[in-house]
């Protein structure tokens, strides 16, 4: 038998809890001052602008580009070379109103046919957003963000309780927040695909909160006794074999398509592959540690209910395990 | 083997056979008109992978609602003046201005105050009084009535771009609307951006013109399009212009035709997946009214047989002009023209003035009918109350590009599954066989429903795919981990086993359902190829939940018998 993690392995993962808690906290807060003083490097999804994407022929190089779109009256213009040298391939980016960037592809399209014989260039993609829809589309991104929060906060909440629920949430708003923080520090493209990347990871990412705490509240269960930090410990240690054998073959995945993909979708899955780095840190050492800090709550609060003479008044409700048969 | 255990093989066949049927015509790129292969579906392939044009539109409603306002300010003035309000000089002032809120300033004598204010309650529920001040109401659109607007102005700019984008011969245009103010316009092979959005966003043009059934009958003009089309060589395809096939018919029609005639076509919807039939009819060239001379368009109930009907109202001028039209041409035909693509050529039954009149429909269900009658209505209001419509978004793909998206982006998928299989593979041994067997079956299966429920398939889509690959192998793990565990327990081979199932079913569950939350979301929010990624994050989602559970389940039920057969106490896990 293979075992990447040896059964009954014991890592202290809980004691040093408030470090990582720190860090994250740190990496958070950081994003967030990076978000309002560097900013995000939005793509004309969310601005509105003008991309064409061309293939020119091997007597053009990035600066005749430049020179004849600028000649031929292209505004707020800007030219980036793609992909290998070799393939001659442009990114014509141009800003403006509603009414200039309407023009702005035929305008390419007239510049290139005037220069070149048909054959010689290919238009290979061309997306105009304009500023209003662009605006639209990053308010309802955002929102959407926070829809599937608030779905997966309900589904926990009802499938564990209000002691887990906080920290998936937690945990997943820790893993897109510093996903995007990579996005400003390395200043790539934030774009649609991006954010349905980053969608896509609030659904991943929360898979290993939910094993984690399944298994918290088994051992919980099975073993009354045992103290919280104690049952989130054995709970994140029976199941980090599978928590990193499931990032791994998952990690392959994405991998693959970052490098053999193109660059079409190259973006999305580097941020599937930076996301899954960072959920996976934080549902072994975050989500956890949350448990622990509320039920820590929880219990002074009882205490002190108790102290004061009054009935213990439960602040959470703790449902009852769902019964396994055998 | 137990009974139950050849039901559930059995099953598995079933489905399997299934899905390899389905996807076939897909894998091995069939010529889906030659093939013999008796399943003709192919899964469809978003404009990310096979080129083309999407747009999306946005309704200027501002203009819309001014309009609007400004017909109503005009009922109402004549309204007036019938009651005998006009002769205290009342006034109706219009506001100029597009806005979101128009408004109409009404002034009267304070005597009048009651009098009138009944007149607004009673007769204009699509008004509402905004405000007053010292003599004077000030009238917005009632809340009820501006939905109203909105919705069938929605609808009419989607009637008007089908109409147009018939002129393309695209083989499967997709036109929708987005919320409550937006069209999303998709053209799968189209690439001339520019000639798209010069038909797109031309405004409607409505006219009325009669029919020439002295000189021919409907028949004889059917029979001369076969005949000329036959002599000429002129045929229509998908993919061609329309308009240019109408020239050539009436090119080839000169002489054949009387002089001031032409022959024009109304566009069948044939059954579902056939393109679209075509209907000639020969017609005077002269425009008798135009869509400018047409105030409103609405459906009704005749009261007396409960069948709708489409009852439309008329500027004055167009007033006069139907009054002396109609007069002259009882019993003749009137073919309702828009953007040259009659819709429909009622008889006229009798002189219709007042500027008001009424189309009844054929035979039919009432349902039939009723369609019928939304759709005529929508095809007038779309002449007389002709909708802005401005460019948001317009992106083009190359098809180039899309196809090396295709290759690179399945060969990624290919790539990085086969290293999932060996990792699975070296890490649970025959037992990470099985999981790679139910992983194989996992993607046949989501093909074969994005094949089957029509969905699309996107360059997103094929990595959610990849993904899907990546996350189902989360539920073997989470299976096999088990298994392992209550081997160390002590249970044997086959205990451990089931424990190991049943207990791993409500984790992968739960997983499983948080992440069809978020793809759900993502569903509702994202547009084209990321809505491609959700679909198929779905549907793997209710794969990976069948495979890894119920098809994992068979096979090791097969595995442990054929190990208690050999007396074999351990298991390859």
């Amino acid at each position: 038998m293979f075992e990447l993690i040896r059964p009954g392995t014991q890592i202290d993962f809980v004691g040093k809890r408030h470090i990582w808690v720190g860090i994250s906290s740190a990496a958070i807060l950081l994003t967030i001052v990076l978000f309002f003083t560097k900013g995000l490097n939005y793509g004309i999804d969310f601005t509105g602008g003008a991309e064409i994407q061309i293939k020119a022929p091997a007597t053009w190089d990035i600066g005749t580009v430049r020179k004849e779109m600028d000649e031929g009256g292209i505004k707020g213009l800007k030219v980036i070379q793609i992909g290998l040298p070799e393939d001659h391939q442009f990114l014509i980016k141009a800003q403006g109103d509603d009414k200039s960037l309407n023009l702005v592809s035929k305008q390419v399209s007239d510049i290139l046919g005037k220069k070149l014989q048909p054959g010689e260039y290919e238009i290979q993609r061309a997306d105009v957003v304009g500023p209003a829809a662009g605006e639209s589309l990053r308010t309802s991104g955002f929102l959407s963000m926070f829809y599937a929060l608030l779905g997966i906060l309900l589904y926990v909440t009802i499938r564990f309780d209000l002691r887990y629920s906080p920290g998936a949430v937690l945990a997943l708003f820790h893993d897109s927040v510093i996903t995007i923080g990579v996005f400003i520090l390395t200043q790539k493209q934030f774009d649609l695909q991006i954010l349905a990347a980053v969608l896509a990871l609030i659904g991943y990412s929360n898979n290993d909160t939910i094993i984690v705490y399944d298994r918290v509240r088994e051992t919980l269960h099975l073993h009354p006794g045992l103290t919280i930090e104690k049952g989130v410990n054995q709970a994140i240690n029976e199941t980090l074999g599978r928590t990193l054998l499931t990032s791994l073959t998952t990690f392959l995945s994405v991998f693959s398509l970052w490098l053999f993909g193109g660059k079409v979708i190259e973006d999305f899955a580097f941020t599937l592959m930076v996301g899954m780095v960072v959920g996976t840190y934080s549902s072994i050492f975050i989500a956890s540690a949350f448990v622990i800090f509320l039920t820590h709550r929880q219990e002074k609060n009882a205490a002190k209910q108790k102290a004061q003479g009054g009935k213990p008044k439960r602040t959470v409700t703790v449902r009852p395990e769902p019964k396994l048969q055998s | 083997m137990t009974r139950g255990w050849w039901g559930r093989l059995l099953l598995l066949v079933f489905f399997t056979v299934l899905s390899i049927v389905y996807v076939t015509p897909t894998i091995g790129n069939l010529d889906l008109e030659k093939t013999k292969f008796p399943f003709k579906h192919k899964v469809n392939l978003g404009l990310d992978l096979q080129g083309g044009l999407y747009l999306v539109l946005g309704v200027d409603f501002n203009r819309v609602y001014k309009d609007v306002v400004d017909r109503q300010a005009s009922s109402l003035e004549s309204r007036m003046k019938e009651k005998g309000f006009a002769a205290t000089s009342l006034k109706v002032v219009r506001e100029n201005q597009p806005a979101d809120d128009p408004k109409i300033m009404v002034t009267y004598p304070a005597a009048k105050r009651e009098e009138f204010h009944e007149l607004i309650k009673k007769e204009y529920w699509t008004l509402r009084i905004a405000g007053e001040s010292s003599g004077a109401f000030e009238l917005g659109l009632s809340g009820e009535f501006r939905g109203e607007v909105r919705d069938r102005t929605l609808n009419q700019s989607i009637e008007v771009i089908r109409n147009r984008i018939d002129e393309f011969g695209v083989a499967e245009p997709s036109i929708a609307s987005q919320g409550t103010d937006r069209v999303v316009v998709e053209l799968p092979g189209i690439r001339e951006v520019d000639r798209a959005k010069d038909l797109i966003g031309r405004t409607a043009k409505l006219e009325f013109k009669m029919v020439n059934d002295k000189a021919m009958s409907p028949e004889q003009v059917a029979e001369l399009v076969g005949e000329l089309e036959k002599k000429n060589e002129i045929t229509y395809k998908e993919g061609q212009k329309f308009s240019e096939y109408v020239a050539k018919i009436n090119q080839a029609a000169k002489g054949r035709v009387p002089e001031g005639s032409e022959i024009a076509f109304e566009r069948t919807q044939g059954i579902a997946g056939e393109s679209l039939g075509r209907v000639p009819y020969l017609l005077f060239s002269k425009t008798e009214v135009t869509g400018d001379d047409l105030q409103d368009a609405n459906v009704q109930i005749d009261p007396e047989n409960q069948r709708p009907n489409v009852s439309f109202s008329l500027n004055p001028r167009g007033a006069a002009l139907f009054d002396k039209l109609t007069g002259d041409n009882i019993g003749n035909r009137l073919a309702i023209v828009l953007d040259n693509i009659v819709h429909s050529a009622p008889v006229i039954q009798s002189r219709i003035g007042g500027g008001q009149g009424q189309i009844t429909l054929g035979q039919g269900s009432g349902d039939e009918l009723m369609k019928e009658a939304k759709d005529l209505a929508i095809v007038l209001r779309a002449g007389a109350l002709p909708a802005q419509l401005d460019f948001l978004e317009q992106r083009v793909i190359g098809p180039s590009l899309g196809q090396d998206s295709i290759k690179k982006g399945a060969m990624a998928a290919l790539i990085g599954s086969i290293a999932v299989f060996l990792f699975v593979t070296f890490y649970y041994r025959t037992s990470g066989a099985i999981a790679v067997f139910s992983l194989i079956l996992n993607v046949l299966f989501v093909l074969a429903c994005l094949v089957g429920l029509e969905a699309t398939l996107t360059l997103p889509g094929i990595a959610g795919i990849a993904l899907t690959v990546g996350i189902a192998v989360d539920s073997n793990v989470v299976i096999f981990e088990r298994i392992r565990e209550e081997l160390r327990a002590g249970k044997g081979i086959h205990g451990a086993v089931e424990a190991g199932f049943q207990k791993a079913f409500r984790t992968i569950l739960d997983a499983n359902v948080t992440n069809a939350v978020a793809a759900g979301v993502l569903l509702m929010y994202g547009t084209g190829p990321i809505k491609g990624f959700a679909v198929t994050m779905l549907i793997g989602i209710v794969t990976t939940l069948f495979t890894a559970v119920f098809v994992c389940k068979v096979v090791f039920d097969a595995y442990l018998r054929h190990l208690e057969n050999r007396g074999a106490k351990t298991l390859s896990i």
